[in-house]
């Protein structure tokens, strides 16, 4: 099981780091999805999902780097934490269903974060705040595409 | 997140090319002010050292100045590229020993880099210009930018990778050799970039650094090969570079102290205001020269906006910069507390009530770092000290006035001319506020008014003493002369 930190997200650097944790937790859920011989029909899904979250990391690794705008480091003071926790503990040896739907809820809950996140980031980082928008509106691709399987 | 090293060791001094030990046996320890541990110790490198580096600073210069731009632009973006790699150790570090928290310290860094990407582009920037028939028919008038020689920066602690990027990059780029000298109370970070520095590929004595204190400052200041300084620190001590180093013959820019205004229109943006208030207020511990310190309310909006203000106040975290939830470390030193706490005595003892006291706070796990919580002091005066001097710390001072023009009097008053904001949806009162206020750097519902790479960092009275700033056109101007050529062929 993959082993997620999630900070209190009061600061930009908080959320970007909770959104880390997101996808690290996502992807380490795709990667044990893929190794499962129960799931093994899907197999190649679960795999590319594991690699798009990798590099939906990669992104915002970028985005901190590149966006932050020292002018506008404004305290964050409307995310709760508590509301975007994620389960990363998957049961061992679910088939392709079970697996999808535990899934899912990860994808449920991250674009629930996303798109709370750019409407925050929006008063303080347009630039991050679209990225924020394109990474929910992928997780709400991927929950379909979890729900169709 | 983790420290980069718990200890950086003795530091060295980078000069011709080559990291060097001082010989100077005199020590200065670096403190983590989060922490209270020693995490390096910096030489005091000696009188003699730095002649040493200024003698080979301008030998260096003439081939560098030969060399053409275009060349000269290539190494800086090759420094950009090694600065994006050490992109998160610059800000762990920054953490380490300035304090501030790993958002402000990665905004520092990117800040760092705009300089040298604004550098890079100086082939374009440094064109001159020139009049065919401009003396006499068949007589042409050139004006050349050229470089001058040596320069240097002496730097101050609270943008310990920042500051020396406003001015080295321009100087360097635009022909000239230079030395930095990082504050001593903050000298791994630019220490830890000079790797990146080194690794570029600048040809050796061409660009260069001197670790120490007030005897490099003095000579650098003094020495006849030195063609100007530039400086950022508290106002005594900028005007005393100004004088001395324009004594000596030479060009000076020496940016001072602050004592910034944020003043709230009764028609302001509540929610947003008070949000980007507390960046201006609480961030960087209150140790930026553009950090808000009067909060001026005018009329009716007081007590709302008091009442949302301090409780926005009461959120924000205080604790070791590397904790990323945290969003307020601690000053730089017991000194800067102890004086920051005086003000705070002071003023209340004058009257003021304050409806957030940081006085008392403790962050568990660090009993030995100098934090001082986000302070609100209410019903200020203007006579008071806590409204007039530079505190240098989380402490807001809260005046109430009428009218527009009695906070622009009142901000007029102050022998400073750093910053000041108003915060307004009034287009004619941020108008009248952005014509008649006598700052460098006016804000309309921005409460740090950090200008970009490509802007200069302005400041007017006991803010700044020169002409010409740091960063953009200004640095360019700044480190070159205009040489006229009249020309006539038989």
């Amino acid at each position: 099981m993959v082993v997620c930190e999630f900070p209190e997200c009061t600061t930009f650097g908080a959320v970007i780091r909770f959104a880390l944790e997101l996808e690290k937790g996502a992807a380490g859920v795709y990667e044990e999805l893929a190794k499962n011989p129960k799931a093994a029909s899907a197999a190649d899904t679960f795999m590319a999902l594991a690699a798009a979250h990798t590099k939906r990391g990669d992104l915002l690794v970028h985005t901190r780097q590149q966006k932050l705008n020292e002018m506008m480091l404004e305290p964050i003071q409307d995310i709760k934490r508590e509301s975007y926790l994620i389960d990363t503990n998957l049961p061992a040896g679910v088939d392709v269903k079970t697996g999808a739907k535990f899934a899912a809820k990860i994808e449920e809950t991250s674009a629930r974060f996303y798109a709370d996140s750019a409407r925050v980031a929006k008063s303080l980082l347009h630039e991050a705040a679209r990225v924020m928008e394109k990474l929910g509106k992928e997780n709400v691709a991927n929950k379909a595409k979890l729900e169709a399987l | 997140m983790s420290e980069v090293q718990k200890n950086y060791g003795k530091l060295k001094n980078y000069v011709n090319g080559e990291w060097v030990d001082s010989e100077s046996d005199k020590l200065l320890d670096v403190e983590n002010p989060a922490t209270g541990e020693i995490i390096a110790q910096m030489p005091l490198s000696t009188v003699d050292e730095t002649k040493a580096a200024i003698e080979l600073a301008q030998d260096a210069w003439q081939e560098w100045r030969e060399t053409p731009p275009i060349s000269r632009a290539r190494i800086f973006f090759k420094l950009k590229e090694l600065l994006e790699l050490d992109f998160e150790n610059i800000a762990r570090i920054m953490v380490q020993e300035q304090g501030k928290t790993i958002d402000e310290s990665r905004g520092e860094t990117r800040r760092s880099i705009e300089n040298v990407e604004v550098a890079c582009g100086i082939p374009s920037l440094m064109f001159g210009y020139g009049l065919e028939d401009g003396a006499a028919e068949g007589i042409d008038e050139d004006a050349i930018i050229s470089p001058l020689g040596v320069f240097a920066a002496i730097c101050p602690f609270n943008f310990p990778a920042m500051i020396p990027y406003w001015f080295w990059p321009y100087a360097v780029a635009t022909g000239n050799s230079y030395i930095v000298k990082p504050s001593s109370q903050v000298p791994i970070t630019q220490n830890y970039m000079f790797r990146a520095v080194e690794k570029a590929g600048f040809p050796p004595g061409v660009i260069n650094l001197v670790n120490g204190s007030h005897e490099v400052s003095d000579t650098l200041m003094e020495h006849p090969k030195v063609k100007g300084i530039s400086f950022v620190g508290s106002s005594p001590i900028a005007k005393y570079v100004y004088k001395k180093s324009a004594e000596n013959g030479k060009r000076v820019q020496a940016q001072g102290g602050a004592k910034n205004s944020l003043v709230v229109m009764p028609d302001c943006n509540m929610d947003r205001s008070v949000a980007n208030m507390l960046a201006s207020f609480y961030g960087c511990a209150g140790q930026r020269c553009l950090a808000g310190s009067n909060l001026i309310l005018i009329g009716d909006v007081a007590e709302p906006f008091m009442k949302k203000f301090t409780e926005a106040s009461k959120k924000i975290r205080v604790g070791y910069g590397l904790d990323e939830s945290n969003n307020m470390g601690p000053v730089i030193s017991a000194k800067s507390k102890t004086k920051i706490l005086g003000y705070i005595d002071g003023a209340v003892k004058d009257g003021a009530k304050p409806v957030l006291d940081g006085r008392g706070i403790k962050v568990p796990g660090y009993e030995k770092g100098h934090f001082v919580g986000p302070t609100v002091l209410d019903h200020c005066t203007p006579d008071m000290a806590a409204c007039k001097d530079e505190i240098f710390g989380p402490v807001v001072t809260v005046l109430r006035m009428k009218t527009l023009d009695e906070a622009i009097d009142f901000i007029h008053s102050s022998p400073f001319g750093n910053a000041a904001s108003i915060y307004t949806q009034n287009g004619k009162w941020a108008r009248d506020f952005r014509y008649k206020t006598q700052c460098g750097n006016i804000g309309i519902n921005v409460g740090i008014v950090a200008a970009m790479a490509y802007f200069p960092f302005a400041g007017y009275k006991n803010s700044f003493f020169g002409d010409l700033h740091g960063q953009g056109q200004d640095a360019i101007n700044f480190f070159t002369d205009r040489k006229v050529v009249i020309t006539r062929w038989y």
